[in-house]
């Protein structure tokens, strides 16, 4: 029941994205290139991210002189 | 408490600044209260539009939410990534051309379908082309039954299913008074008239197409209007493309509003007279025009204007905004200018007696030079009417290209016409004309409350027929179509070449037809359709019409 309720609220914001995006005009193949673009382009994101953060606030810490 | 000093002020509560003393003052002493009451209407007399507007005139364009805009833009520019993709691979033959193209020996010439319209036609509004051109096989009435299309390469080319979809509700065609229909008496004198006479005139008005039923009708129509004289020709956008040039030519001024509809820009344009354009329903800025004409004359040789013509429209179907003619008649008065009124949205749907805007504001007919108007919307027939002083309908019998050179009305339009024109007035000794006119007004009222209560943005002033209900982006333009006539109601939605690019909208006319049955049903469909597409945008900073255009002092009043 709860699984179905997620399900539906996750399509519902689906449909959102895809309106506000113009997507829900275009074709299928063309929807899938878009969706392929926005997914490689957050994955690269999040892994840089994984990769550089530790990097990142080691030195934002040593800025503020918490820790040497 | 009518006859205080100063009269009373008729603005409505939030613009005035004697709001907080309305109320207040009941518990006081009666002296002390005449005496607060007289200052205190001293104080708002000054902010008001004095005597000019016996009712509150309330108008409001909610301003875009700057969030909304720039998702507007966003999906218009992945729109356009998309059609230069696809229009490359139409170029390299990568898929099949739909679309019109030069011909190979034509390449080397200057290209035709290169610019922004063919782009946006190939690329966006085909994608959503089965909101628009759907074909009806009933009358338009309150509700019509569509022939149901489908297609399978994505809105190239349709097929007919087969099916019938009956009883659509009809929120799109411009039925205000509810004529639109195959039963009762103009139907029935329309279809003996065509028994008696036939279709088709097959002459021109000067020739041989001057029967006396259009001379009865012209006198019906004058009377209608309050006019001396009023002339009646075939088709209403070629009343304004042909009437407008010959009535200015060269030399003289046109000044016309900035959303005047096209048939007033081309005829204004074929009149070859200079055109300005003022910003739209904004009286400082064609004041300002008005000034800068009569003060500076003709471009180089100074010379004064021979006419300045005002060319405005009593509604514009796009906004749903009225016209502000108290203070346009006080203006050309003033600077001895001359009023082109279109009233094809208005007459029949405003006024006590569906006389127009002119009697909506309770003015005098033989202020407007000229009133236009169609009878295409109120009286669900076809054609427009041009009314006005006697002299000045004598001219325009022998000078317009319409009289010259267009066929007349076909008789049974003119029956149609007449018949409803009776009813309205009440000549056919019935009150159903009067009656509609009373059910088109709480049918507007009650529709845009309801509507502005959901919580949608509305353009236009509060007793305007004509509601758009913005939608923005062009998906949600597409998908409002679909949906609503998945839920079976007809709605028509407008886009880029008629709205600007990033304000589309969805345009609602109501109709006396409609009973409070299907708008409650028509009104919980678009709830609906609101929540499933995230439509309720407002914000309700309605800001209210003000007298005086936007400077460093209305801040004080807004404060409120």
């Amino acid at each position: 029941m709860a699984l179905g309720d997620a399900w539906k609220q996750l399509s519902w914001f689906y449909y959102q994205y895809v309106l506000v995006t113009a997507l829900y005009m275009l074709e299928p193949w063309e929807r899938t290139i878009f969706n392929s673009l926005l997914i490689t382009v957050a994955a690269m994101a999040v892994y840089t991210c994984y990769v550089f953060m530790p990097q990142h606030i080691m030195a934002i810490l040593h800025y503020f002189e918490v820790v040497q | 408490n009518t006859d205080l000093p100063g009269g009373w002020c008729k603005r409505p509560p939030l613009c005035c600044r004697c709001r907080p003393t309305h109320g207040d003052l009941s518990g006081l002493g009666e002296s002390v209260s005449v005496v607060l009451m007289g200052i205190a209407l001293q104080v708002c007399h000054a902010a008001c539009n004095g005597e000019l507007y016996s009712r509150p005139f309330i108008e409001s364009f909610e301003e875009t939410p700057m969030l909304l805009a720039v998702l507007t833009y966003m999906s218009y520019g992945i729109l356009t990534i998309f059609g230069y993709l696809r229009d490359f691979m139409r170029e390299w033959k990568i898929e099949k051309c739909h679309t019109a193209r030069e011909r190979e020996e034509q390449k080397d010439f200057v290209p035709l379908y290169q610019d922004f319209e063919n782009f946006y036609t190939r690329n966006i509004y085909m994608r959503i082309r089965d909101s628009w051109n759907r074909p009806i096989c009933s009358v338009p009435g309150a509700t019509f039954d569509l022939v149901e299309c489908s297609s399978n390469d994505y809105n190239w080319t349709f097929e007919y299913t087969g099916r019938v979809v009956k009883d659509v509700i009809n929120l799109g065609s411009y039925n205000y008074l509810g004529f639109a229909e195959n039963t009762g008496a103009c139907a029935t004198a329309a279809g003996e008239v065509t028994v008696k006479f036939g279709v088709g005139v097959a002459s021109t008005r000067q020739e041989m197409g001057n029967l006396d039923r259009h001379e009865e009708l012209e006198k019906l129509a004058a009377s209608f209007l309050g006019v001396e004289s009023a002339m009646v020709f075939g088709m209403g956008f070629a009343t304004n493309s042909m009437n407008i040039p010959a009535l200015v030519g060269k030399g003289c001024l046109i000044l016309s509003d900035e959303l005047n509809h096209a048939s007033l820009v081309l005829g204004a344009r074929l009149s070859s007279s200079t055109i300005r354009v003022f910003k739209h329903n904004n009286m400082q800025s064609l004041e300002k025009l008005l000034r800068d004409a009569i003060v500076h004359g003709q471009p180089r040789t100074h010379r004064p204007w021979k006419k300045i013509l005002i060319l405005m429209e009593g509604i514009y179907s796009m906004e749903g905004s009225i016209i502000r003619l108290p203070e346009v008649i006080a203006l050309k008065k003033k600077y001895k200018a001359y009023l082109y009124l279109d009233e094809a949205h208005s007459i029949g749907a405003l006024g006590l007696n569906g006389r127009g805007v002119v009697e909506y504001f309770g003015l005098d007919p033989k202020d407007v030079d000229v009133m236009m108007g169609t009878f295409t919307k109120s009286f669900s027939a076809a054609g427009g009417y041009v009314g006005g002083r006697k002299d000045l309908i004598d001219y325009l019998r022998t000078h317009s290209h319409s009289a010259i050179y267009a066929t007349t009305m076909s008789l049974p339009v003119v029956e149609q016409i007449l018949t409803s024109m009776k009813c309205i007035m009440g000549k056919d000794g019935t009150t159903i004309g009067l009656s509609r006119i009373q059910r088109l007004a709480e049918n507007t009222v009650y529709f845009r409350r309801r509507l502005q209560e959901m919580g949608f943005i509305i353009y236009g002033n509060n007793d305007s027929p004509v509601v758009p209900m913005m939608l923005y982006m062009p998906a949600k333009l597409g998908a409002f179509g679909r949906e609503m006539l998945k839920r079976n109601i007809g709605v028509v939605g407008v886009g880029f070449p008629a709205t600007p690019i990033i304000e589309s909208r969805a345009r609602f006319c109501i109709s006396a037809a409609h009973t409070k049955e299907m708008l409650d049903r028509a009104l919980d469909v678009i709830s609906e359709v609101g929540d499933l597409l995230h439509l309720k945008y407002s914000r309700h900073k309605v800001l209210p019409s003000l007298d005086r255009p936007f400077d460093e002092t209305t801040y004080e009043e807004n404060e409120e």
